[in-house]
């Protein structure tokens, strides 16, 4: 293949951009990902999966089988925000901060201890 | 490769290249003094560098003196920028939302506080805030505001810190786990999974696993884990100018939303209920977002020390053994670097940095390591 043949659709990487993260030192389809953004598309890296893995495994003589895919995620197909907060209600007693309360409270005790 | 690890003795060894171990190594290789290792268990930004909103945070940190110094880093980013390269950063401006009216006193409170250190924050009405970020909820009391807060990529920003660290002869060792440190006769011996390196001075740059490498050298170190969720939308055009407490949009105009915090060790996935959650906040915040498209969640393990404070500089009682960790590295790194280097080579900082030494803790009551 040619080294400008594109491997991530979404992002258009290309195998010689996701070859110089290897040469850098990358190991992983996620190293090569945060180093060229190969998989951070729509598809979150349906399509260049395995094609990333082929190259990794080629450039460093390793099995394949070797080479861990991407950490999957939640969503599986991109979902609206409003469909995911359909039904919660507030967020007041759940483990979301505020960064104003946060600096608020913190002052307060550590004004006090500093007096 | 790194060569001649049996006998070759390091000036600098340091463990962990996140925003902070690699900034220090940058700094430190710029004067170009010292031979200097960075060591990672992993490869850079597959731990909490790479999963963060990577907002550069200035004016609601307190205590003030806290503020400033996150202020001063803010100000070294953008002369950083011209020296390694374009990392996006940019000083947006913050704003911190409240949502009841009683809140503006304590506002008003922290505005008087921050200003004492040149941090100037506008305390907002709901208008002013809707006036300068039409996208924002009239649900909302005000916020305060300072044009000190922004944002940066912090893919960009740890790969440029290795990227001039290496042209200054920095040597790397990544996917290398060290397993011990001891010092024998005044030099320390880095047990690793490739090796021993040997080295005059050691850093500890571990973030969340601060606490291992801490009890590698008999060291309490007093940190929490803390998992934040945030989710990210497809590309939007810009609409949001400004950073807001819990929601940016980047340069490529994905909006990164989430400000969650829990503790669950080193657990990294992402919960539904959290998700939700965070959802019904950014909607609550920015309800034009509930039309976007999220196209993935991702967290990250924050490192938090006990007091909320950074912590960094020389280790109490082991001579050129060093430690920074701090929760904010993403905002601190330039100035940290600095400080460090400052510390290291020349023997005294340019400001006053035992605020910030690990020493502080010493009055806890002993504890187990």
């Amino acid at each position: 293949m040619e080294k400008s043949t594109i491997v991530c659709r979404c992002e258009e990487i290309n195998i010689e951009e996701i070859e110089l993260a290897i040469k850098n030192g990358a190991r992983t389809f996620d190293d090569i990902k945060r180093l060229t953004r190969c998989g951070m598309g729509p598809c979150q890296a349906k399509i260049c999966m395995n094609p990333v893995r082929e190259i990794i495994a080629t450039y460093t003589n390793t099995p394949l089988e070797d080479i861990p895919p991407p950490r999957l995620r939640m969503p599986a197909i991109p979902v609206r925000l409003g469909a995911l907060a359909n039904g919660v209600e507030d967020f007041k007693e759940s483990s979301i901060a505020s960064v104003f309360g946060e600096s608020v409270e913190d002052g307060d005790e550590q004004n006090d201890e500093s007096v | 490769m790194v060569m001649n690890k049996m006998t070759k003795v390091f000036d600098c060894i340091i463990i962990g290249s996140g925003v902070v171990g690699s900034s220090i190594a940058y700094h430190l290789s710029e004067r170009k003094k010292y031979e200097i290792l960075l060591i990672d268990k992993s490869y850079p930004l597959s731990g909490t560098s790479g999963s963060t909103q990577a907002w550069v945070w200035v004016h609601s940190k307190t205590p003030n003196w806290y503020g400033e110094l996150s202020m001063y880093s803010a100000e070294l980013y953008a002369y950083l920028e011209k020296k390694i390269g374009d990392f996006e950063y940019k000083r947006t401006g913050g704003i911190a939302p409240f949502y009841n009216e009683g809140d503006r006193d304590k506002a008003l409170k922290l505005a008087e506080e921050q200003g004492k250190v040149g941090i100037k924050i506008d305390v907002l009405t709901r208008d002013e805030v809707l006036e300068k970020e039409p996208a924002v909820s009239p649900k909302i009391a005000g916020a305060t505001f300072s044009k000190w807060d922004g944002n940066l990529n912090p893919f960009r920003l740890v790969e440029l810190y290795i990227r001039a660290a290496k042209k200054n002869g920095v040597q790397c060792s990544f996917y290398n786990r060290v397993t011990s440190i001891k010092k024998v006769r005044g030099i320390f011996h880095v047990e690793t999974e490739q090796g021993v390196f040997q080295g005059n001075n050691v850093i500890l740059a571990g973030g969340p696993w601060s606490k291992e490498l801490g009890k590698m050298l008999g060291v309490y170190i007093p940190v929490r884990q803390v998992r934040g969720q945030i989710l990210i939308t497809e590309p939007l055009k810009p609409f949001l100018k400004y950073t807001i407490g819990g929601v940016r949009q980047t340069d490529n105009g994905e909006v990164l939303i989430g400000y969650s915090k829990e503790e669950v060790g080193y657990d990294r996935r992402t919960t539904l209920d959290v998700m939700q959650q965070t959802a019904r906040m950014a909607i609550d915040l920015v309800p034009a977002l509930a039309k976007a498209n999220i196209v993935r969640a991702f967290s990250g393990i924050r490192v938090i020390p006990e007091d909320g404070l950074p912590i960094f500089g020389e280790i109490p009682g082991i001579k050129g053994a060093y430690i920074a960790v701090m929760h904010s590295g993403i905002t601190l790194s330039a100035i940290v670097g600095t400080l460090m280097t400052e510390l290291l080579i020349d023997g005294e900082t340019s400001l006053d940095i035992s605020r910030y030494s690990l020493k502080r803790f010493s009055n806890l009551p002993n504890r187990k390591i």
